[in-house]
C-alpha cells in the first residue's frame, strides 16, 4: 500500500514524512547518511579509496606519471580528474561517450582541485622546465544512489591523501630517469575540501545529502564545498524560495560536515598504518 | 485582430499606464483600480498570479475600452490560437490526413475531407508542397492543431489550396496584425496603384500575387518595409513605387 | 544603446537586440570588453526521448570562442539551465522546446554572467513568457581583500582571490543561482560580495529596460 502510494505520488509521500520532520528512510532533515571510507585498496595505483555514502559508491584511484610540464606552467606538475557514470551504475546512464552529468562532475572536480589549490603544484615538479609529475584521478561510480558530488570530493580527497610518488633522480650524463620504488613521498595536501549537498524540496525545504529518489524530486541543488575555513559554492535553486537564513544553515552544515570528513579521514588512514 | 483604439473618454490614469513598455515579472496591479466595471479581461502577456496581475511578456501595454488589456509584444514565433485563420504548407501525407506546417512548434493536421465538397470519393487536389489558406479549430497548448479549410456551413469563404503561383513572404506577427486593422491604409493604397491579390496568413506568412513576377516582388517588398511606417510614410512608399516601376 | 554607470564599480553595458534573423530572438552584449552574443529558438519542435508532457524543456548551448565545447561549456550549459527552467513559463509551452544559443566572443572576465544577461535579453528579444527577469553580477576579491566587480576595465579574472557569480530575480533580488568561479572564499568574504553584487544588480534590470524602450520606440 504504502509502495503503490510512493510510486503513484511521489511528492505526497515525502511530504506526508517532511511535516514531521523526517525522511523516509529515517533520516532527519539535517542527517548524512552513513559514510563508509576505504583507503589504499588498489594496490596498482599510487593512491586510492572507495567511499561508500549511504547507496552510493565512488572508486577513486590516482596514477602518477612522469611528462613534459606545460609551456605556460614549467615549475608545476598537473592533475586530470575523470569522473566516469557507466552503465552499471544506474539505468539512467547508457553506453558510450560521457553524458552531460558525467562531464558536469568531472568540471567539478577540475574547480575545486584548482579553486582551493590543495594539491602544491610545485611539489610535482622533478625537473624543472623537462619532467613533472601528472596525475590521473579516475572516479568511477559503482551505485548511484544520489548525492555524486559529495561522495566524489570526498574520494577525492582521501586518494590524494593517501598517494604516494616514488623518488625520482635524473642522472646528468645520461639524462637517464631513475625511479626508486623502495622509496616513497606521499603527497603533502595543503587542504583537505570536503563537500556538503542539499536539495530543495518543494522549494522551501532543505535536505542534507539526498538520494537518488530526493533528487529527482527536487527544484534545485545547493553545493558547499569547505576546507574548514574558505568556501566554493554552486547555488543552482533556480526560482526556490530560500532564504538567507537557510542559507547560512547550509554553511554551518558544511563546516560541520568538514569536521567529521577529516575525522573519518584520520581514522582510517591511522587504521590502515596499524 | 486586436484594435489599439484610444477613447476619448478613458481615464487619465489609464491613458498613463497603457502604452509604456513593460516588463516581464512586472506587477501591475493598478489596473485593478482603473477599471470601470467589475471585471477587467487579461489578454495575450498578461496573466494573474496570487491577485496580483503579472506581465509575462515584453511589449507595450494596450487598453481597449471597458476593461481589456494586453501586451503588444514583438515577436516571429506563432503560438497557435483556436479560430485564427494561418497559411500552411502541406509536408506530408498521412492516410486521410494531411501535415501542415504553420509555423508553430507542432505540425498541425488536415483532414481531406475538411476542404468544399469533399467526399470519400470525390478527394479534393492536394498535393505536398501546396500553400493553403485555413483555419485553426483546434489549438491549445495541450493538443496538436487542427486546421480547417471550411467553415461551419461547409462552405469554403475563401479558404482552400493556393494555386497559380504568386509569392509567399514571411513576416513578424505584429506587421500581419497591423495590415489586418482597418486603420492601416497599406493595402488599399497599394492596390490602387498595383493589383494584386493578397492572403494574410495570421502565423506571420503573406502570400501575393500581381500581374506580373516584376510587379508581385514589388507589393512584397513594399509589405515587409511597412513594418514600421505610419501611414503617411506608407502612402509615400506606394506612390514612390508606383512611379518606380511606370519608369521601366 | 549604451548606458554608461556612473559609479566606478560597473563598466559600461551596451547591447543589440535582433540583429540575426533566423533566430526568434537575439541579442549581442558587450560588458566592459567581455562579449557574448546569444540566439533564441522557441517554443519549436522538440526530439521524443527530451519532450516534457507538462513543460517546455529548455535546452542550451554554449560555444567557446575557440576549439570544440568542452566540460566547463557543460557545466555552465547546466547552470544557465537550471535558471530559465524556472525563469521561463514553459507550462504553458509543454512538448515544445526552446533553445538558448550562447557563443563567445572575448572573455575578459565575468563570461557567465554576461552570458547569463545575454539569454535574458535573448528571450526577451523572442518575446517568450517569463515569470521573473534576472541579472547576473560577478565580485572578485583581490589578495589585499578589497572587493570590485567583473567586467572592469584593467582588471581580469587572474591575481584573485576568489570570484563568485550571483544571479539575483526581480524584485525582491532574491537569489537564483551561485557559482565560485575562481578561487575560494571566507564567509565573510562571500556575504560581502552578495550584498555589493545585489547593489549591483538593479543597473542591469534598468539596462533590459532601457534596451527594450529602445527597440520597442521605432514600433511605437
Amino acid at each position: 500500500m504504502a509502495d503503490a502510494f510512493r510510486c503513484a505520488l511521489p511528492k505526497e509521500y515525502y511530504r506526508q514524512f517532511i511535516e514531521r520532520d523526517v525522511r523516509p528512510d529515517g533520516r532527519e532533515l539535517g542527517e548524512f547518511r552513513p559514510t563508509v571510507l576505504n583507503i589504499g585498496s588498489i594496490s596498482t595505483a599510487e593512491g586510492s579509496a572507495i567511499v561508500k555514502l549511504g547507496n552510493t559508491s565512488v572508486i577513486c584511484g590516482v596514477k602518477a606519471e612522469l611528462a613534459e610540464p606545460k609551456a605556460e606552467t614549467p615549475q608545476e606538475g598537473y592533475l586530470v580528474p575523470n569522473v566516469e557514470l557507466s552503465a552499471l551504475c544506474s539505468s539512467q546512464f547508457r553506453p558510450g561517450p560521457p553524458g552531460e552529468q558525467a562531464q558536469v562532475l568531472s568540471q567539478l572536480m577540475v574547480n575545486i582541485i584548482k579553486n582551493f589549490h590543495s594539491v602544491p603544484l610545485e611539489d610535482l615538479c622533478v625537473v624543472a622546465g623537462k619532467l613533472v609529475w601528472v596525475l590521473y584521478i579516475d572516479l568511477i561510480c559503482l551505485d548511484y544512489g544520489g548525492n555524486l558530488i559529495d561522495a566524489c570530493v570526498l574520494a577525492l580527497t582521501a586518494a590524494l591523501k593517501n598517494t604516494a610518488l616514488p623518488s625520482i633522480s635524473v642522472e646528468e650524463e645520461t639524462q637517464k630517469i631513475n625511479a626508486d620504488i623502495t622509496k616513497h613521498n606521499m603527497l603533502q595536501l595543503a587542504c583537505t575540501p570536503i563537500s556538503a549537498s542539499f536539495a530543495i524540496f518543494d522549494n522551501t525545504i532543505l535536505l542534507v545529502d539526498p538520494t537518488s529518489e530526493e533528487e529527482a524530486l527536487s527544484t534545485g541543488t545547493v553545493t558547499v564545498v569547505t576546507d574548514g575555513e574558505k568556501i566554493f559554492e554552486m547555488d543552482k535553486s533556480g526560482g526556490s524560495q530560500i532564504t538567507s537564513e537557510q542559507r547560512q544553515m547550509c554553511f554551518r552544515r558544511a563546516f560541520q560536515r568538514h569536521r567529521e570528513g577529516i575525522k573519518l579521514i584520520e581514522d582510517t588512514m591511522s587504521s590502515v598504518d596499524r | 485582430m486586436w484594435f489599439a483604439g484610444f477613447s476619448s473618454t478613458s481615464n487619465m490614469e489609464t491613458k498613463q499606464l497603457a502604452r509604456r513598455v513593460v516588463m516581464p515579472g512586472e506587477k501591475i496591479n493598478a489596473l485593478k483600480n482603473c477599471a470601470d466595471s467589475s471585471k477587467i479581461i487579461l489578454g495575450p502577456g498578461l496573466r494573474l498570479e496570487d491577485e496580483d496581475i503579472c506581465v509575462a511578456k515584453s511589449g507595450i501595454l494596450r487598453f481597449r475600452e471597458p476593461n481589456v488589456y494586453w501586451v503588444d509584444s514583438h515577436q516571429t514565433r506563432y503560438v497557435p490560437v483556436k479560430g485564427e485563420t494561418v497559411i500552411g504548407i502541406i509536408t506530408q501525407k498521412v492516410g486521410d490526413t494531411f501535415r501542415v506546417d504553420i509555423g508553430g512548434s507542432e505540425q498541425a493536421s488536415l483532414s481531406f475531407l475538411s476542404f468544399e465538397g469533399a467526399t470519400k470519393r470525390n478527394r479534393p487536389d492536394v498535393k505536398v508542397g501546396d500553400i493553403v489558406y485555413c483555419r485553426l479549430l483546434v489549438a491549445n497548448k495541450d493538443m496538436e492543431p487542427e486546421v480547417v479549410c471550411i467553415d461551419g456551413q461547409g462552405r469554403s469563404s475563401g479558404m482552400g489550396v493556393i494555386r497559380n503561383g504568386g509569392f509567399l513572404v514571411r513576416t513578424s506577427l505584429s506587421l500581419v496584425r497591423k495590415i489586418l486593422n482597418a486603420d492601416c491604409v497599406l493595402m488599399k493604397c497599394l492596390g490602387n496603384k498595383i493589383p494584386f491579390e493578397a492572403a494574410v496568413g495570421m502565423n506571420g506568412r503573406v502570400w501575393v500575387k500581381a500581374r506580373s513576377n516584376k510587379e508581385t516582388i514589388a507589393v512584397a517588398n513594399a509589405i515587409l518595409a511597412s513594418e514600421y511606417m505610419t501611414n503617411e510614410e506608407i502612402k509615400n512608399m506606394c506612390q514612390r513605387l508606383a512611379d518606380a516601376l511606370d519608369g521601366f | 544603446m549604451e548606458i554608461s554607470d556612473g559609479s566606478c564599480s560597473t563598466a559600461s553595458m551596451s547591447c543589440t537586440l535582433g540583429d540575426l534573423s533566423q533566430p526568434d530572438g537575439s541579442a549581442s552584449l558587450t560588458h566592459g570588453n567581455t562579449q557574448v552574443a546569444a540566439a533564441v529558438y522557441g517554443p519549436c519542435e522538440v526530439r521524443l526521448s527530451k519532450e516534457f508532457p507538462d513543460r517546455a524543456t529548455i535546452e542550451v548551448i554554449h560555444k567557446p570562442k575557440v576549439g570544440l565545447p568542452r566540460c566547463e561549456d557543460k557545466l555552465r550549459e547546466t547552470l544557465l539551465r537550471s535558471i530559465f527552467e524556472t525563469a521561463a513559463l514553459t507550462a504553458l509551452h509543454p512538448r515544445s522546446s526552446i533553445q538558448i544559443i550562447i557563443q563567445e566572443i572575448e572573455d575578459q572576465g565575468g563570461l557567465l554572467a554576461t552570458s547569463i544577461n545575454a539569454a535574458c535579453l535573448a528571450l526577451l528579444d523572442a518575446s517568450i513568457s517569463m515569470k521573473f527577469l534576472v541579472a547576473a553580477v560577478t565580485a572578485k576579491v583581490k589578495h589585499d581583500g578589497s572587493v570590485l566587480l567583473l567586467p572592469q576595465e584593467g582588471s581580469t579574472e587572474k591575481d584573485s582571490l576568489g570570484i563568485i557569480t550571483f544571479v539575483f530575480r526581480e524584485p525582491d533580488k532574491s537569489v537564483v543561482c551561485s557559482f565560485t568561479s575562481v578561487g575560494t572564499l571566507s564567509l565573510q568574504q562571500r556575504n560581502q560580495c552578495l550584498s555589493l553584487c545585489q547593489e549591483a544588480c538593479d543597473t542591469v534590470f534598468k539596462f533590459y529596460r532601457e534596451c527594450l524602450e529602445n527597440k520597442f520606440s521605432k514600433i511605437k
